[in-house]
């Protein structure tokens, strides 16, 4: 466990070097790997530990930008409450839309949230006058500190190592433990007293927030937002990367966030079809690699047990 | 089928040596656009516009002693990667300008950036008059009409015509409402006798039009504007064709005349549409113009669209701009190009300096069957020049000033 | 918003057909994916892409054997047999071995396929528009109220129920049907009486992508045939599987109903906002009965 923390302590101070060496390119980049993880990391709080179809993510990512974007384009109020504002919106919105869904299981959940989803997209999209409608927003003013490449680099480390801690520390504790729980025996647990329901919903809300929170990333590291980052394909891309990283291992998602950044950033250099790549990569770790590249170093690290811990 | 894919590789071959074969003393454009999906069929040209001009300016020698390079990045589309795209072209490739890209988000994004890094940024295709309108600035250039001045041109010829009762509708986003609302707001102005019945907006991508049509007979206006975009243009002509929609009730819709609507269609498109277009491969019936389309069809096998001639017009913008600043330099490359006036195949065409919008004439014609074609053409085609459709130096600077 | 009496006009009963024939895609490509779903348990996502296939198949034999009438009735039967037999070669190659998995597994993996025939179609067809003409008998529209309904859209209407009617023989009067039917429910006990269940699996699988290929070959004439024509159906199709109850065919044809006559009647009572009334017809729903409408084989 030691040496863990001490790796993680490592990583840690490796990032904040980062951008003192690497080209402004390769900071940039780094940045949206890191807003990119801590989605993936949060949609792995509902669907990997909750055990949740959350089929629809991509709108409380979408939703926080979009907060956090017009409450700095139109707002009047000092940064800080644009940068709650975001988030909180979307942690609203998935209570909403949770309450709505809850009832239902597995995929009539899923596709009952891509309907409501698409609802909300569909108002961005065509609401111009308040969100831009399908050209978005451009040009977000930012505060001073932060609106430098270094700055934004180092407010979206600061944001996302706190936010992914936050989620680490939720997921270790016995609210964590309970939804895994219920993930694995809802029956079970709720005959041993456990409201499924209420921690479910506990479990989206915050799953919304930290959702957001990477929106709100977006526009700090990208000034930008559009109607695009809450269609249903990008859900789709986000989930593919828990998949890819492992569904079952905390930082897996994070993982496979940054591979497919990074793939699409570097193989769409090279060649026009990067979707045949990506596509042929995903069909073969489905296949043979269930758990995802993290979760089978985990598994072969430590053994069965190990994997679901 | 053989012959396409190992074009196709030969295509991803020349540009990736493109990428990779940049000497110090190149000139360095980034081309940020769409290269996968339905929008290739429009941004394809640009790209092979731009190639054939480019190809013959190095075989002369290039400009100032250097060949032009071209880099492309394709944005699938999504301006979240169009954005990451063109900060690697600039922040790690260094381009000496960036060119693109079809989708206004996109565009709009890009050139917010572009402004900040200051880079020009020469929009090809893109048509929200947003670019240079009211989100205009020093580094952002526009290659191609934009809604504000379609609806202008159009709004000039409609307004000479007897129609009275107008419906209006169209794809459901940014470009379908700028479109109709340009078109029939500056109308009214022209002809206040003119009023709106009605209007329909379908989800762009609709494929079964019939109930929007006969909706809009049901109402029996004289004139509808139909605002599509991208393969909704197809399929509204097809819906048209098949429920005789275009003989019940005349109806507009901008690039409606242009071969990328009515070549797919063949003879079976709705004859007696009324549309507008950039650029007619066979009108105007100039020398330059046929030199160019013959140019164009012997390297690529195919008539060229109205995206040929922006991507072949910005190329040669380009090379006459640093030709003109002497240096590659990017301050002075504007400085250059701001005014800047050149022969193109269909006239003279114009960069504006208050505005970075570029003049040229827009055609306004309507669909009809030929004889010497296997798809239907544009007749009684009306040159509208630049500058009657383009919104003032005042009305620009009140724009932005906002 | 119209008043009362504009929805009582003429309009009303031809907009119901327009709507009606819009149905029949719908159904037919999700009844295929409501198959698969109740049978094999497999999200498929791939579904739209091999609609698109269809789609991009039918053109390809309308133009190879010349435009007319009789290539249309030949591209009606080729290309739903061609996208059947990639079909097979998917679920033989593919999803035989994955049964087992979890549905979120197997919706990613049908995603996956999506990212690739969708490049391959662009290396086969590439990114050019294709079109198909209506073929000639179809061509001009009848008079309904005064108002225009093609020919094409009644072809449409009367393909549709007798899809309907060939499903419903097919499930319930086979043998293959009927196995298939008590796979849907418990596939154990199915095997445990010595029915081989894998090639019943295949043999539904095989039965769906026909139906996909299908609603991709008769959409060819009404639209402009591109990539991504597959993305905003696919969403449609499961939406309407969803709200009619996974598995059930009747469920299909009750949620293509629903889906395409809330859009085309709801233009009727608000014209700038059709779009919604379809996903507010799905929340509601699926809020009242969360399992969908008609009973889910799940």
């Amino acid at each position: 466990m030691k040496n863990r923390h001490a790796a993680l302590f490592l990583l840690l101070v490796l990032l904040a070097a980062l951008p003192q060496f690497l080209p402004r390119f390769y900071t940039y980049i780094a940045a949206i790997v890191l807003l990119t993880g801590l989605l993936a990391t949060s949609l792995n709080l509902a669907i990997g530990y909750g055990g949740i179809y959350q089929f629809h993510h991509a709108v409380f990512y979408g939703i926080g930008a979009y907060g956090t974007a017009l409450m700095l384009t139109r707002g009047t109020m000092p940064a800080v409450f644009g940068f709650l504002a975001g988030p909180l919106a979307s942690a609203a919105l998935s209570l909403v839309m949770g309450l709505v869904c809850i009832r239902l299981s597995k995929l009539y959940f899923g596709m009952l949230q891509i309907s409501l989803g698409s609802l909300v997209w569909a108002t961005v999209y065509r609401w111009y006058s308040f969100t831009g409608g399908d050209d978005g927003i451009h040009g977000v003013p930012l505060p001073d500190a932060i609106a430098s490449p270094q700055g934004s680099y180092y407010f979206t480390l600061a944001v996302a190592a706190l936010s992914v801690f936050a989620l680490y520390r939720i997921v270790r504790s016995p609210f964590g433990m309970t939804l895994q729980g219920i993930r694995d025996n809802p029956v079970r647990s709720e005959a041993i007293g456990v409201n499924v329901r209420l921690h479910q919903l506990a479990a989206l809300v915050v799953a919304g927030f930290f959702g957001g929170v990477a929106g709100m990333l977006f526009v700090v590291v990208d000034t930008s937002v559009f109607p695009d980052m809450m269609f249903w394909t990008f859900s789709l891309e986000v989930l593919v990367m828990c998949l890819l990283g492992g569904m079952y291992t905390f930082f897996g998602p994070f993982a496979g966030a940054a591979a497919i950044v990074l793939l699409r950033v570097f193989a769409s250099v090279y060649t026009p079809y990067w979707s045949l790549l990506l596509g042929v990569l995903l069909t073969l770790v489905i296949i043979f690699l269930p758990d995802g590249v993290a979760g089978y170093l985990v598994r072969r690290l430590r053994g069965r047990e190990g994997v679901r811990a | 089928m053989k012959t396409r894919s190992l074009a196709l590789a030969g295509f991803v071959l020349v540009v990736f040596l493109a990428a990779s074969a940049q000497a110090a003393d190149t000139i360095k454009v980034g081309l940020v656009d769409t290269y996968t999906g339905p929008a290739t069929a429009f941004t394809n040209d640009v790209l092979d516009g731009f190639k054939l001009a480019v190809e013959k300016i190095n075989a002369k020698g290039g400009v100032l002693g250097r060949k032009i390079a071209y880099i492309t990045r394709d944005d699938k589309f999504k301006p979240d990667i169009g954005l990451t795209m063109a900060k690697e072209l600039i922040l790690k490739e260094n381009v000496d300008l960036l060119m693109g890209t079809i989708n206004s988000a996109t565009a709009l994004a890009v050139s917010d950036l572009c402004r900040k890094e200051k880079v020009p940024f020469l929009v090809t295709f893109s048509k929200s008059d947003k670019i240079t309108g009211e989100k205009g600035h020093r580094y952002v250039f526009s290659m191609n009409e934009n809604t504000e001045m379609a609806g202008r041109a159009t709004a000039r010829v409609l307004a000479k015509k007897p129609f009275v009762k107008y419906w209006i509708a169209g794809d459901d986003y940014e470009y379908g409402h700028a479109i109709a609302n340009g078109v029939f707001d500056h109308l009214k102005k022209l002809n206040p006798k003119a009023q709106l019945l009605g209007q329909s907006w379908w989800k762009v991508g609709e494929t079964d039009f019939t109930p929007y049509i006969t909706q809009i007979l049901a109402a029996k206006p004289d004139f509808v504007i139909v605002a599509t975009g991208g393969a909704g243009m197809v399929n509204f002509q097809k819906a048209a064709q098949s429920t005789g929609f275009n003989k019940r009730v005349p109806f507009y819709q901008h690039t409606g005349i242009e071969l990328s609507t009515l070549a797919p269609q063949g003879q079976n498109a709705p004859e007696g549409v009324y549309g507008t277009a950039n650029y007619l491969f066979y009108y105007p019936n100039t020398k330059q113009n046929q030199a160019f389309a013959d140019e164009f069809r012997k390297a690529y096998n195919r008539y060229p669209k109205s995206g040929a001639l922006y991507g072949y017009m910005a190329a040669q913008f380009i090379a006459k701009s640093y030709e003109k600043a002497g240096k590659v330099d990017k301050e002075k490359f504007i400085d250059a190009l701001e005014g800047m006036s050149l022969d193109s195949p269909v006239g003279r065409m114009e960069m504006r300096a208050c505005d970075h919008q570029v003049a040229l004439p827009m055609f306004f014609g309507v669909t009809k069957k030929s004889p010497k074609q296997e798809f239907l053409v544009a007749s009684d085609i009306l040159s509208i020049p630049g500058k009657d459709y383009m919104p003032t130096c005042e009305e620009i600077r009140k724009a932005r000033a906002k | 918003m119209a008043s009362l009496a504009d929805l009582f006009s003429s309009g009303t009963l031809s907009q119901f057909l327009v709507g009606l024939s819009r149905t029949t895609i719908l159904f037919i490509v999700s009844s295929g994916l409501t198959l698969i779903l109740g049978v094999l348990r497999i999200p498929n996502l791939a579904h739209g892409s091999l609609y698109m296939i269809g789609a991009f198949l039918a053109y390809s034999v309308i133009h190879f054997l010349g435009d007319g009438t009789a290539a249309f009735w030949a591209a009606l039967v080729i290309a739903p047999l061609v996208v059947a037999a990639l079909g097979f070669l998917l679920e033989r190659g593919f999803f035989s071995y994955l049964y087992e998995r979890e549905h979120l597994m197997l919706l990613l993996l049908t995603f996956s396929f999506t990212l690739i025939i969708g490049d391959l179609v662009k290396l086969v067809w590439g990114a050019e528009y294709r079109s198909v003409t209506v073929p000639r008998v179809f061509q001009g529209s009848a008079e309904v109220f005064g108002l225009p309904l093609p020919y094409y859209n009644l072809f449409l209407l009367l393909i549709g129920p007798f899809i309907a009617v060939f499903l419903w023989l097919v499930v319930n009067k086979t043998k293959m049907g009927k196995i298939a039917r008590a796979a849907a429910v418990d596939s154990e006990m199915v095997s445990a009486v010595g029915i081989n269940v894998g090639w019943v699996f295949a043999f539904t699988f095989v039965l769906g992508c026909f139906l996909a290929g299908l609603g991709g070959a008769l959409i060819a004439p009404m639209v402009n045939i591109t990539l991504g024509m597959d993305h905003s159906l696919i969403m449609e199709a499961f939406l309407i599987v969803i709200m009619g109850g996974l598995g059930n065919i009747w469920g299909a044809l009750l949620g293509s109903l629903i889906f395409g006559l809330t859009q085309s009647l709801g233009i009727l009572v608000w014209p700038q906002f059709g779009i919604v009334f379809p996903y507010l017809a799905v929340v509601a729903v699926l809020v009242v009965r969360p399992k969908g409408l008609l009973r889910s084989t799940w």
